[in-house]
């Protein structure tokens, strides 16, 4: 039996049983390369999931829609290895509860699927600690390379280019499970801290608030750079701003669920010179 | 419509000789929104109070700018001036166009378009300040002193003597400190213990006053005038309301060679002990990892000999109490520098190399030689003794990088003791340079080289090895340029002063700041010496920084003037400058709640109409806030503001920049 089988008919099960009232997953998309979300609420919608190389979205962020998980219900979902990820962050910020998640994961290698094993989050604590030398994509790996060449005058002049082309549509925030906000910063206009038309020096503030409020969240799933409409390299922000928390506070976001948030929280250690 | 007046203050010519004054005034005239602009020389001055005041009531202002010096020094001065005018005192802005302004700047016309700026950026914020109330805190009038040193017992007198409830809390045995270890102490030679032990008693004794020993804090909750304190009282093993003090268990005990804490190693105690004879309760307690039965579960026999019935009790537990206090002063002291970083000086390897507090040991008439100096490797008299100052502090390779303080003086003192007591006796003292500032202070040091005869040689000391049972010290005269050798019988190390060696984790649990070392931090060096930055905790001794006695004391009985007038009010007023959180936007992060270094925000849950939680949300518990700003900050979805300083109002005065 493939994996797609396989868990149609899990997931059919954890339905009917009533164990979790909702499974989401993937399903056909509009063309034969793309799939779309699938929300199945009972053992024949299960029937539909699809589950191949294409499925490469992070579901995640569904899990956050308001009022979803109020209920104390459990709820089922297809996720990689960096959807579980962000699940730990979530669950670290306090914006998920562990007991109310049925992971079905996966992982996709050189276009093949494998079953990850263990269902619920703390299954996954073997798969946390590899986490961190999870690989970049080849293709971002030699991106950043690229611009890690730059000098900072060409690199300043890169994003210019790039984030002028932004048409602040915020498709990258819906997409990211870590922009869970129910009023995001830029939603403020009381004062409005960021200019809301869409010319360069508007879109540098989007970019840059949108960088560091991921600043040590970020789980390197690329919904934000899939979504973008522009095709603006997200992902390579993210990326450095990755790196530059893993160097300063030897921090890799979603290791495990309890981390503490990396700027929020500071180690016995740390000076306390902001106390005057 | 905003009625704004502003008033630029020439601060003498502390401001005017750098700003151009009547520029600044004419072009704030113009602005939108000022009502009136003028100037003057001391707007601080009685007539330049009445100056804002008459304006205030003349124009019916809605805000007032003053552009002068910082708010630390005059925004109490104008916001009663606003007061008393009938204006709201925080519709006032200081602008500070002479520290961040005239006093950095040399060019006179750039300098006052700085100032033109900063005012105009001011006239923008406080359109937009809102009318606010001080917030009213009741205040518990007890006082909790942590630690039982010389500092702890007269912060601990004061405030009892005033009236008011103190908890002293000892962590040893006995309450007394380093003082009860001294012998003689500077500048005027009275015996420390003389001297000390009445304080003692009368602290014990007093009524205002609770004396929990070998108890430690373990928590601090609360804020200024509410604190919650966790007190563990350790186990002792020894029920210290039905001990007698007689002392037969002591006699008893077979566990007699422990070396005792007290004399520095000098001298021994036993298993079930008072730390030295005066201590203060006088009662005993069992040291567990020495005792026969806690080791082998057999011996008790100091249960056997006590006559009195369940006065000792191996079955004692640690306890807890929780004790509400209104303010907190901390006196936790120092412990000397293990002076095993310099091998060089031959400390733990050879037994007549010593310390400064072993010393006092030794020349104390209560110590273990009964006050004679003599060398603990064979009892003998020592001939020569070589003293080294600096031995840790003033040394940034391998001790410390500032000046114990007290260490020029009680050299000082220990060659006049060895003197007094050896009058054929020989003494050298390594030194850097002698600090003797102080009442009376060089003139002791003068007495110890002319008339006791203490030879000061000036410098560094490399080196101290044995040879023919003598100490050779090896060094340079530095005002000579000649290397020195000494035939030494004994060698006393200066050792440094330094923080206890729990005292950053202390200062973490009970939240005050501490510098690089672990000393504590005062608010303000100069003019807030004995106040933390958390209010309603204050310092004082030498948790602080290195000091003397008389500083010691004298920054007791500050701290506790400082507790006394927070005691003589039964409400609190508080500056309403503190956060407070949107529920409706707040996505339950808690970010902020780990990120508050005051511990002030709590989760709260929001509950729908049958109350069913629906969501959590951060709540600023406005007691404890400091209005620091750390929470508005990390906030991403901008849920948190500052009244005071609001997102509005630092966006104005951005924008207007
Ligand atoms: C060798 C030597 C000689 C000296 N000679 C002189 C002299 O001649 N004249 C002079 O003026 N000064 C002299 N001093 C300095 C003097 O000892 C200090 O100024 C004084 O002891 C400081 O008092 P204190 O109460 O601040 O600290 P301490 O005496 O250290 O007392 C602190 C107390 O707090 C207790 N404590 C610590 N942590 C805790 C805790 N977490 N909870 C509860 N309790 C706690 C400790 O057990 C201790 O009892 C000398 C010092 C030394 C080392
Ligand atoms: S920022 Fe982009 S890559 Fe990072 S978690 Fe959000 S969506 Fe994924
Ligand atoms: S998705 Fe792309 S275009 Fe849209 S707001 Fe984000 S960066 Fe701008
Ligand atoms: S940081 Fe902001 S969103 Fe997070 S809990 Fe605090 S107030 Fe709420
Ligand atoms: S302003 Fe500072 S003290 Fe007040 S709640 Fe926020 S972080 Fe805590």
């Amino acid at each position: 039996m493939g994996i797609q089988e396989q868990y149609r008919s899990e997931a059919a099960s954890l339905l009917s049983s009533g164990e979790v009232k909702l499974v989401i997953g993937f399903g056909a998309g509009s063309t034969a390369d793309r799939r779309r979300p699938l929300f199945a609420r009972t053992g024949e919608e299960a029937n539909r999931f699809v589950l191949d190389a294409s499925c490469i979205a992070n579901l995640s962020t569904y899990l956050l829609t308001e009022g979803l998980l109020s209920d104390g219900k459990k709820v089922g979902i297809f996720l990689k290895p960096d959807g579980i990820r962000s699940i730990n962050i979530l669950i670290a910020e306090a914006q998920l509860k562990p007991d109310q998640v049925v992971i079905l994961g996966y992982a996709i290698e050189n276009g093949q699927l494998t079953a990850l094993e263990g269902r619920s989050v703390a299954d996954f604590n073997g798969v946390n600690e590899k986490i961190r030398s999870l690989a970049l994509p080849p293709a971002v790996q030699q991106d950043i390379e690229r611009l890690e060449a730059m000098s900072p005058v060409e690199r300043f002049q890169f994003w210019q280019d790039q984030f002028s082309k932004c048409i602040k549509c915020y498709a990258c925030r819906q997409a990211c499970p870590m922009c869970y906000c129910r009023r995001c910063i830029v939603d403020v206009n009381q004062p409005q801290w960021v200019n809301t038309s869409s010319h360069t020096l508007g879109n540098f503030e989007w970019n840059i608030v949108r960088a560091f409020h991921l600043a040590g969240r970020c789980a390197a799933c690329g919904a934000c750079d899939r979504a973008c409409p522009v095709n603006i390299p997200l992902r390579l922000i993210n990326a450095r701003m990755g790196r530059e928390v893993r160097e300063a506070f030897d921090y890799f976001a979603g290791e495990s669920t309890d981390q503490k948030p990396v700027l929020a929280s500071f180690s016995k250690d740390d000076p306390e010179t902001f106390i005057l | 419509m905003a009625k704004i007046g502003v008033f630029v203050c020439h601060c003498g010519e502390n401001i005017a000789s750098m700003v151009d004054t009547g520029n600044l005034v004419r072009s704030l005239s113009d602005h939108p929104g000022v009502e009136v602009c003028n100037e003057y020389k001391y707007f601080c001055s009685d007539p330049g109070q009445e100056t804002v005041k008459r304006a205030i009531r003349e124009h019916n202002l809605t805000g007032v700018v003053v552009a002068a010096c910082s708010p630390r020094m005059h925004e109490q001065t104008f916001r009663k001036a606003c007061a008393e005018a009938g204006l709201n005192p925080y519709m006032l802005e200081l602008a500070n166009i002479r520290e961040q302004c005239s006093w950095v700047h040399s060019n006179k016309e750039q300098a006052t378009g700085k100032a033109i700026e900063i005012t105009r950026s001011l006239v923008e914020k406080v359109k937009r300040n809102n009318e606010l109330k001080p917030i009213s805190v009741p205040v518990t009038r007890r006082a909790l002193v942590i630690g039982g040193g010389i500092a702890g017992i007269q912060a601990a007198l004061d405030i009892a003597s005033a009236g008011r409830e103190v908890v002293l809390v000892e962590r040893e045995p006995s309450i007394g400190g380093h003082m009860s270890q001294l012998s003689e102490t500077f500048p005027t030679l009275d015996c420390s213990q003389c001297i000390l032990t009445p304080r003692m008693v009368e602290a014990i004794q007093h009524p205002n006053i609770r004396v929990l020993t070998y108890s430690e804090v373990e928590e601090v909750v609360g804020y200024i005038g509410n604190f919650t304190v966790k007190v563990r009282n350790k186990a002792r093993y020894v029920d210290i309301d039905k001990c007698t003090g007689c002392g037969d268990c002591i006699q008893k005990c077979p566990q007699k060679k422990i070396p005792s804490e007290f004399e520095c190693g000098l001298g021994n105690r036993s298993a079930i002990y008072t730390p030295f004879a005066q201590a203060v309760p006088n009662k005993p307690v069992i040291d567990r990892n020495r005792c026969t039965y806690f080791k082998n579960g057999k011996c008790k026999i100091c249960q056997k000999t006590c006559q009195i019935e369940h006065c000792i009790d191996f079955d004692m537990q640690d306890t807890y109490e929780e004790i509400e206090v209104g303010a907190i002063v901390v006196a936790t002291g120092f412990q000397i520098q293990d002076t095993s970083v310099y091998g060089e000086y031959g400390y733990g390897k050879y037994k007549d190399v010593i310390t400064g507090l072993q010393f006092e040991r030794l020349a104390s008439a209560s110590g273990p030689t009964a006050g004679k100096i003599l060398r603990p490797s064979d009892g003998k008299e020592p001939e020569t003794v070589v003293f080294i100052q600096c031995a840790g502090s003033r040394d940034p390779s391998k001790g410390v990088k500032y000046c114990s303080k007290i260490c020029c003086m009680y050299t000082a003192k220990h060659a006049m003791l060895y003197a007094h007591k050896h009058h054929h006796g020989n003494s050298q003292i390594f030194y850097m340079d002698i600090r003797a500032a102080g009442k009376g202070y060089d003139e002791f040091t003068r007495r110890a080289i002319e008339e006791d005869g203490a030879g000061y040689v000036r410098g560094r000391v490399s080196k101290v090895f044995q040879e023919n049972g003598k100490l050779i010290v090896r060094g340079v005269d530095t005002l000579l340029g000649k290397p020195v050798e000494v035939a030494a019988d004994m060698v006393v190390l200066a050792t440094a002063m330094v923080p206890q060696p729990d005292a950053k984790e202390f200062a973490k649990r009970i939240g005050i700041g501490y510098d690089e070392y672990g000393f504590f931090n005062e608010a303000h060096l100069k003019l807030r010496p004995v106040e933390t930055a958390t209010a309603g905790i204050y310092l004082c001794g030498a948790c602080q920084s290195p000091k003397d006695i008389p500083d010691t004391v004298a920054q007791a009985s500050a701290s506790a003037a400082k507790v006394l007038g927070l005691f003589s009010r039964e409400q609190l007023e508080r500056e309403p400058v503190v956060a407070a959180v949107t529920e409706s936007t707040c996505a339950g992060c808690w970010g902020c709640v780990m990120a508050c270094p005051y511990n002030a925000i709590e989760k709260q849950d929001i509950k729908d109409r049958n109350g069913k939680v629906i969501k959590q949300v951060a709540s600023v518990n406005p007691g404890l806030c400091q209005g620091c700003g750390t929470c508005v900050t990390f906030c991403r979805s901008n849920s948190i503001d500052l009244a005071g300083f609001t997102e509005k109002q630092i966006f104005a005065e951005v924008m207007a920049l």
